[in-house]
């Protein structure tokens, strides 16, 4: 009776104890696994800071110890900045290209006395042999005509010939509306142009002494690949 | 003030919408600012033009003052007519000094020796466009203002865009006077037609945007994209395929406005292929066949059709070379005789 109830009471104390035991050997294990974690983790970012620094240190000095073998983003980081600066060659040049699948495909920068103008497209196929696809050109250059002498012949005279074309209406309409703009006060009537700007005439004042004159005058550029009148005729009215 | 003056005027300014009118008038230049404060161009237009015709009244205009009204509302107004493209050839490789004086001066002497009962008047615009109003008569009748034709022509360029009225009749002389008049040997009619003026200019100028290919540094221009959910539950399953749709017509329509162009018309003449056994058409005679597309924008459409999925990208060519060909009236033969004018069919 009282010593059967001793014994269970005395095997449940034990039980009880056995288990407590285990629970705190289990904390105390998640306890050192936590910390040990910490640890690593400290650890790990010390690595990888090593890590960059070597990496820094490593194009510096390399640099500047080995000059035969800089590392390949140097490499690219330069090869993009020498092409860059060849395409802005080229574009400041006035004539740049790109090879299309057919063929090549030239832009014409247009510029006078320092200011950037219109830019024109030509896209040209190259096989079975040198035609002209498309283009922006404007219909009143003479386009044809130029690719019929040197498109088949000479395709680096062509677009020479056809840029310097090209410069000179630009260079012709820039001042052509410049005058307009800046003179307007003198300028009696409207000043009669023509789409290539090539004849321009048109009556304008000079006043000295109180009176005022007017003339007539009539500009003839006479050269298509030139930006200057080859033939002035002033006459009073 | 001849009567008939009178009632073409009122009748020109009846066409204007009322809030148009004041700017046009000035425009004009033909009543003075304090004439035109005389006039209330509120009330209804009935009103306003018997005003304005009162007005011109007491300046005596004649027909040619007051066909200048009817260039410049033509002029503001180029889409409610239907202009042709005519194109000009010449032999002679010399360059041209176009002169604007001398160019009038040819073209009526040439006009009037052939009829003397014609009302012709010029106006020069910013853009090196001379617009030509031609009013047409008979040998023995005075020229009928209402029937008029117009000529936009741009100098030292190949094309003139006319848009002749009923009477096509006086159209061979007209091209003539103009070809005597800018130096040129001959004229021919261009298969392209349009009520946009302007936009049958991009075309044979070649102002339309065309997707050319270069390194030029320039900033890109921003492309209108449609911003994209970013909700993440909605997943584009045909992305890829809407990427290569968006390029090829990027590719074909470049990345600006489109000219406008009401319809392109393809006249077939080719022949019906059938099952033979159907016995269809068995005196194998083409099969003539009108098709036409119209639409308010047809250029537009056309470029929205492969995005919107109604059709296959790439579009067939002989709807995407109407701006390159500078034509919108084809005819299409049987691939075996290569004929001056038609398009082989694919």
């Amino acid at each position: 009776g009282v010593f059967a109830h001793l014994a269970l009471l005395e095997a449940r104390a034990y039980e009880a104890a056995v288990k407590q035991e285990e629970t705190e050997q289990q904390e105390e294990k998640l306890a050192r696994l936590k910390a040990r974690v910490q640890e690593l983790r400290l650890q790990r970012d010390k690595l990888r800071a090593q890590v960059e620094q070597q990496e820094k240190g490593q194009l510096g000095k390399e640099g500047a110890l080995n000059p035969a073998q800089p590392s390949a983003q140097t490499v690219l980081e330069w090869k993009m900045k020498s092409l860059k600066a060849m395409l802005q060659i080229f574009y400041l040049t006035g004539i740049s290209g790109k090879l299309t699948k057919q063929g090549v495909c030239f832009c014409i920068s247009t510029a006078y006395e320092g200011t950037y103008l219109d830019f024109y497209h030509l896209d040209l196929l190259t096989k079975p042999e040198v035609q002209i696809y498309r283009h922006s050109i404007p219909i009143f250059i003479p386009l044809q005509q130029i690719a019929k002498k040197y498109l088949q012949t000479d395709i680096r005279r062509f677009l020479s010939v056809l840029s310097d074309h090209l410069n000179a209406y630009v260079g012709r309409r820039y001042q052509a509306d410049q005058l307009q703009e800046h003179f307007s006060g003198q300028i009696e009537g409207t000043l009669q142009r023509n789409s290539l700007c090539n004849l321009l005439v048109f009556n304008y004042n000079v006043s000295s002494e109180n009176k005022t004159f007017l003339f007539k005058v009539r500009l003839l550029y006479g050269d298509p690949c030139c930006s200057l009148p080859t033939e002035a005729v002033i006459s009073s009215t | 003030m001849d009567e008939t003056v009178a009632e073409y005027i009122r009748r020109t300014v009846l066409k204007i919408p009322r809030d148009e009118i004041k700017p046009m008038l000035q425009k004009w230049g033909f009543l003075s600012e304090a004439q035109l404060e005389t006039v209330n161009f509120h009330q209804i237009k009935e009103n306003i033009s018997q005003d304005v015709v009162q007005l011109c009244e007491e300046n005596s205009t004649d027909i040619k003052q007051a066909a200048v009204l009817d260039i410049i509302y033509n002029n503001i107004y180029p889409n409610k007519r239907i202009w042709s493209v005519y194109q000009m050839s010449k032999t002679g490789e010399e360059t041209e000094y176009f002169d604007l004086t001398d160019f009038k001066k040819k073209f009526k002497r040439r006009l009037r020796s052939a009829l003397k009962n014609v009302t012709i008047n010029f106006r020069e615009y910013e853009d090196n466009a001379i617009w030509i109003r031609i009013a047409w008569g008979t040998p023995y009748k005075k020229p009928n203002q209402y029937k008029t034709s117009y000529v936009v022509y741009h100098s030292q360029t190949p094309y003139v865009f006319i848009s002749a009225s009923v009477l096509r009749s006086n159209l061979p002389l007209l091209c003539q006077a103009l070809v005597v008049a800018s130096n040129y040997h001959d004229i021919h009619e261009m298969e392209l037609r349009s009520h946009s003026l302007n936009s049958l200019k991009d075309i044979v100028f070649k102002r339309y945007s065309q997707n050319f290919q270069t390194y030029c540094p320039r900033p890109l221009t921003e492309r209108n994209v449609a911003p994209e959910t970013v909700d993440l539950r909605i997943i584009q399953e045909n992305r890829n395929e809407k990427e290569r749709i968006r390029r090829l017509n990027q590719q074909v329509f470049g990345d600006g406005p489109q000219p406008k162009i009401e319809f392109a018309q393809y006249k077939l003449e080719t022949m019906f292929k059938s099952d033979p056994k159907m016995h269809v058409l068995d005196k194998k005679e083409p099969f003539r066949c009108l098709v036409k597309f119209s639409s308010p924008h047809l250029l537009e459409s056309l470029k929205s059709l492969a995005p919107a999925g109604m059709a296959d990208a790439p579009l067939s060519p002989l709807l995407t070379c109407i701006p390159q060909k500078a034509r919108n009236y084809f005819k299409i033969r049987e691939k075996k005789g290569l004929l001056p004018g038609s398009f082989v069919s694919p």
